[in-house]
């Protein structure tokens, strides 16, 4: 069996029941979900396109960021006076309420700054699907982009084109920008 | 009794006045790429105007804010007003101001798209634009106000050389933990949006455009993975950031209200706080608008008569909620009979600076409910950036009421005083707003004011449905 080519089909978004009919004739076609990938310039549902869920850590990593800055609050609203306790006639030494509002902001800090860490960290990790980008994406286009073994290339263009595709063959050798 | 049953008259139908749905911007789309080079047309093109206000507005940020500060520095606080009994002036005032304002973003963006507020779409990001350089206006002032700017860092939550914390049950040190929360995550929340935009506006420029577009869009495709974690983040910021938005200025009041002091020891100053940042943070969102579709290419399209309208709605609620929270502190205020809180109401209405006073009263009440009623009025731009300068002329009394004309007459009638600002904090202030002003003009043209992705999935989900004989909108839920 030969090696997979990569293949981006394109699509203008007015025309999105074809990209979404052009998914389901890929998978017929023996493409699975893994090698496909869509791009588009606005986000669509995956319902739409009848695309199997994505999923993100990016709450979780949201979660442990409030979390730490939970931590960091209360170190310093209830450890660090104790580590040089100055006590002051009729105030509280730890008072509970004044202690409410470093909490409360701090781990909202670490809750926001940790989500758009989240989402720096997952974009720039590496991906293991196709790869591939055409500036018609955002200009309102849809990409289908997916790797196919290069023996059933004719038979799949032939579907696609025949939905109103326009393919853009190899686009991992083309520079994804001008 | 026989009733006798009267036939009603023959109905005639009324004259329609109602608006063709098309002049809206969601029903009256334009390709992608149309939107696309509409955009980045107003983001590319200067004219010799836009130079001259660039120019000129460094220099005032240069001699009225840079100068003024550094003689300030050099020669020290006295060259200031603020003096025995009023050392709250016009840097706490203008500080209290901005913040104020940098709620709009917030407002604007996270609360709208929250509730699903369409006619958001084309400005969230003059919004959020306008939270970011307020919050940047506005946190120069504690370090302005600290006099010894160069141990700033004693602000910063970290021992010092005996291992002695700061006092964390300190409103000022709630401030600085607020502000810094609420710069950085508005920030990001602006920044998140943008990535797709800015990936759009990456495809379309050659030189250092491209190269700084690049870097910043993070290497952006819109695969649905990367829109799935961005909806992800805009939603948890959305829903995280209102909160904050609303603890920033309610611990600003605190910084009042914890006081023993006549006239701020009041436990409505939180909510008093934010619904009058909200109306100024609004209003300057309009009026920003308003210069943005009057001076620059196409944004006309995107920013319509129907956005002052809905804004203009909303700035009338929240006049009327500002009145409300003023009548409630200035009454229980009133009625408590602390002789020195009563005494400065009077002092307020009848004293020497009365006027302004009455000037927040007029701008924000008087103003916006004889003319927001107004539909023609609302859809009139320009009428518009008047009433909003007005409001936030008034919102701006009102913080001078709170601050020095409050502190100037407290308990002991042998230490009262009136407060004059001096040419410096004037200069300073005046620099302030042309630092803002710069930034957004310099900011215009370096990022799409106009969130083109967000537009466009607007419009999508809405479209123009035949009932009967009418035409009327509906809205699809893509989500």
């Amino acid at each position: 069996m030969g090696a997979n080519v990569v293949h981006l089909a394109l699509f203008k978004e007015t025309e999105i029941d074809h990209a979404a009919e052009a998914i389901a004739r890929l998978r017929e076609l023996g493409v699975s979900d893994h090698d496909i990938s869509v791009i588009s310039g606005i986000p669509y549902s995956e319902r739409i396109l009848g695309r199997p869920m994505t999923w993100t850590t990016i709450g979780r990593i949201g979660l442990a960021g409030a979390v730490v800055g939970f931590l960091v609050a209360i170190f310093l609203s209830f450890g660090t006076p104790l580590l040089y306790p100055i006590r002051v006639a009729a105030m509280p030494f730890q008072p509970i309420p004044t202690s409410i509002v470093v909490i409360f902001e701090l781990t909202m800090l670490g809750l926001l700054i940790s989500t758009f860490i989240g989402v720096f960290v997952e974009t720039i990790s590496p991906s293991f699907g196709p790869r591939g980008y055409h500036p018609k994406i955002s200009d309102g286009h849809i990409g289908i982009l997916f790797s196919s073994p290069a023996q059933v290339e004719e038979s799949i263009h032939a579907t696609l084109q025949a939905l109103g595709a326009e393919i853009v063959h190899n686009v991992e050798e083309e520079r994804l920008w001008p | 009794m026989a009733v006798e049953a009267k036939p009603l008259e023959t109905a005639v139908p009324l004259p329609h006045a109602e608006e063709d749905p098309r002049e809206h911007l969601m029903f009256d789309p334009r390709p992608r790429e149309v939107m696309n080079r509409m955009v980045m047309e107003a983001m590319t093109t200067t004219s010799r105007r836009y130079w001259a206000w660039v120019i000129g507005l460094a220099l005032v940020v240069l001699v009225c804010l840079l100068g003024a500060w550094g003689n300030m520095i050099l020669t020290g606080m006295g060259l200031a007003g603020i003096r025995r009994p009023v050392f709250w002036g016009l840097f706490i005032v203008t500080f209290v101001f901005w913040i104020g304002i940098s709620h709009a973003g917030t407002f604007v963006s996270a609360i709208l798209r929250v509730f699903k507020a369409e006619f958001r779409r084309p400005f969230t990001r003059a919004a959020e634009l306008m939270t970011t350089f307020a919050l940047a206006a506005g946190a120069l002032y504690p370090l302005i106000h600290l006099g010894r700017v160069w141990v700033f860092y004693w602000l910063i939550p970290y021992p010092n050389a005996r291992w002695l914390w700061p006092n964390f049950r300190s409103p000022l040190v709630w401030d600085f933990l607020a502000i810094t929360t609420y710069l950085l995550s508005s920030t990001i929340y602006l920044y998140l949006p943008l990535v797709p935009d800015l990936a759009m506006a990456r495809d379309r420029t050659t030189g250092w455009r491209h190269a700084l577009y690049r870097l910043l869009a993070l290497g952006w495709r819109g695969t649905e993975a990367e829109w799935h974690r961005l909806r992800r983040a805009i939603t948890i910021f959305a829903f995280a950031i209102i909160p904050v938005m609303f603890s920033v200025h309610t611990i600003v009041s605190w910084d009042f209200a914890v006081g023993v002091v006549a006239g701020w020891h009041s436990t409505i100053f939180g909510p008093y706080f934010i619904i009058g940042a909200i109306l100024s943070g609004v209003a300057a969102v309009v009026s920003i608008l308003f210069v943005l579709r009057s001076t620059m290419l196409h944004m006309d399209y995107f920013i319509r008569k129907e956005h002052f309208d809905a804004l203009g709605k909303l700035l009338l609620v929240f006049s009327m909620a500002w009145a409300y929270f003023f009548f409630n502190d200035y009454l229980l205020t009133w009625y408590g009979g602390e002789e020195a809180a009563r005494r400065i109401l009077t002092l307020h209405a009848t004293g020497p600076a009365a006027w302004v006073w009455y000037l927040m009263l007029i701008c924000n009440v008087v103003i916006p409910w004889l003319t927001l009623w107004n539909r023609t009025i609302r859809r009139t731009p320009w009428a518009m950036f008047i009433i909003t300068l007005l409001i936030n002329v008034g919102m701006y009394a009102e913080r001078y009421t709170i601050i020095p004309l409050t502190l100037g007459h407290q308990r002991m009638p042998f230490d009262w005083g009136v407060y004059t600002p001096r040419p410096t904090e004037i200069s300073i202030v005046i620099g302030t707003f042309a630092l803002f002003l710069l930034l957004y003009l310099l900011a215009s043209r370096l990022i799409p004011l106009v969130p083109v992705w967000e537009v466009q999935e607007g419009q999508m989900a809405h479209t123009l449905r035949k009932v009967g004989k009418a035409e009327v909108p509906s809205v699809t839920e893509l989500e």
